[in-house]
């Protein structure tokens, strides 16, 4: 396997996918839907008060990325990380171009890499296009004035604004994760609808436990809880424990699931 | 197919640690909650005095002491329903008390409730009149459950 290799079919596929018009809908959802429910929060009366920071989104506008990072945790961030990684290998199965694929210059483990690497750098756009956006749309529409962290302390808007970014970055890491998972089921099914489907399925699941007060070791281990890591960075002193096992707990999913993921891949019998 | 064999026989002994190590006492205890509510009942009574144009007072001088207990008969930790009493001082130095429910997820979240109306509404009045948020109405936190 070479780099060069690998960042051909990345190429490759990045063109793929900007021909797509679902890629062009699914950024065009993230850009848009935090300035429709900034706007939403600003002429209505009742406030989401469920979600953290729900109670200050007409106070601060750093609370619209916090509560629009909350609410995308349940089941947005799993749905837009799949929706590449979980259609990348199955497309191939469903136009039957794998046997015209692997005849090409490119060996498996270069096609592998190439499609993981589209699939991660989707992945990573949506959340950040989401984060710049919820950001702009807090401040644009609501206003940059200070934000009462989970804390009761009162974050001036530059402090709140790094803040915020540190928790968007945290993440990164789960959504990865989730892509690797859906690369997996997208190869072993090959069903786009299952690679789509499945994390998101897996996902509220993880979520449900949250609702069970169960074992804090298994809750820990679930790709979901790192979806929350970033709470103990609006508290004050910050806290980075669940940061710290959430990272190591997306890792490793990320690299179970891709390790499987390529064995299965370069053991399948493409002739079939 | 042996390979498979082990693999699986790993895979159950891994997740029966899990489950046997998992199964430890809950990290929601009355210890964490009173440590992080006091602190935050604190600070917010500190910018609530701000926003209502009061004399300034530090997030020290309101001496939060909290006592918080299970709703849950028979049980002494754990996410769910709990109460919180807390005793401080007023801005007049005054000695307070006040109850607040408190919803706790497991991921160490809370919602806290005042129990009582002795802390006024939702919305209060600043002494130049504009409405500001009851700070101390409703409030939420998070605490480290490591």
């Amino acid at each position: 396997m070479s780099v060069p290799g690998s960042l051909a079919v990345t190429r490759v596929e990045c063109a793929k996918l900007a021909a797509q018009l679902k890629t062009h809908l699914v950024l065009a959802a993230c850009v848009i839907s935090p300035f429709a429910f900034a706007a939403a929060m600003r002429v209505q009366s009742s406030l989401p008060e469920d979600t953290l920071f729900g109670r200050c989104v007409k106070e601060s506008g750093f609370a619209v990325p916090l509560v629009v990072l909350g609410f995308a945790a349940l089941w947005v961030f799993p749905a837009l990380s799949s929706v590449v990684g979980g259609d990348l290998f199955s497309a191939e199965d469903r136009y039957g171009t794998w046997t015209t694929l692997l005849t090409r210059s490119r060996c498996r483990s270069e096609v592998f890499a190439g499609k993981v690497l589209t699939a991660m750098g989707f992945s990573a756009l949506t959340v950040a296009a989401l984060a710049a956006s919820s950001v702009a749309a807090g401040v644009l529409i609501v206003g940059p004035q200070p934000l009462v962290d989970l804390s009761g302390t009162l974050l001036p808007s530059a402090q709140a604004l790094n803040r915020i970014a540190l928790a968007w970055a945290s993440v990164l890491p789960p959504a990865l994760a989730f892509t690797a998972l859906a690369v997996l089921l997208s190869v072993a099914t090959r069903s786009s609808a299952a690679g789509i489907g499945l994390p998101v399925v897996a996902g509220l699941t993880m979520q449900l436990y949250a609702f069970v007060d169960g074992p804090e070791l298994i809750r820990r281990l679930l790709i979901t809880s790192a979806f929350g890591a970033w709470h103990g960075l609006l508290a004050e002193p910050p806290f980075y424990g669940p940061l710290i096992s959430g990272m190591a707990v997306s890792t490793a999913y990320l690299l179970v699931c891709l390790l499987i993921a390529y064995g299965m891949l370069r053991r399948r019998d493409i002739s079939r | 197919m042996r390979a498979l064999g082990i693999g699986f026989r790993g895979a159950l002994a891994a997740l029966t640690g899990v489950v046997v190590f998992g199964c430890g006492p809950s990290p929601i205890t009355s210890g964490r909650i009173e440590a992080a509510i006091e602190p935050t009942f604190a600070n917010l009574a500190h910018v609530q005095i701000s926003w209502l144009g009061l004399p300034p007072m530090a997030a020290s001088d309101f001496a939060v002491t909290a006592s918080c207990s299970r709703l849950l008969a028979g049980s002494s930790a754990g996410a769910g329903d709990w109460r919180c009493r807390l005793v401080w001082k007023g801005p007049d130095s005054q000695t307070l008390h006040d109850a607040y429910d408190l919803v706790v997820t497991s991921d160490g979240c809370y919602t806290a409730t005042a129990a009582e109306d002795t802390l006024g509404g939702p919305t209060l009045t600043s002494r130049d009149g504009r409405d500001v948020r009851n700070l101390l109405y409703a409030f939420e936190g998070c605490f480290d459950t490591a």
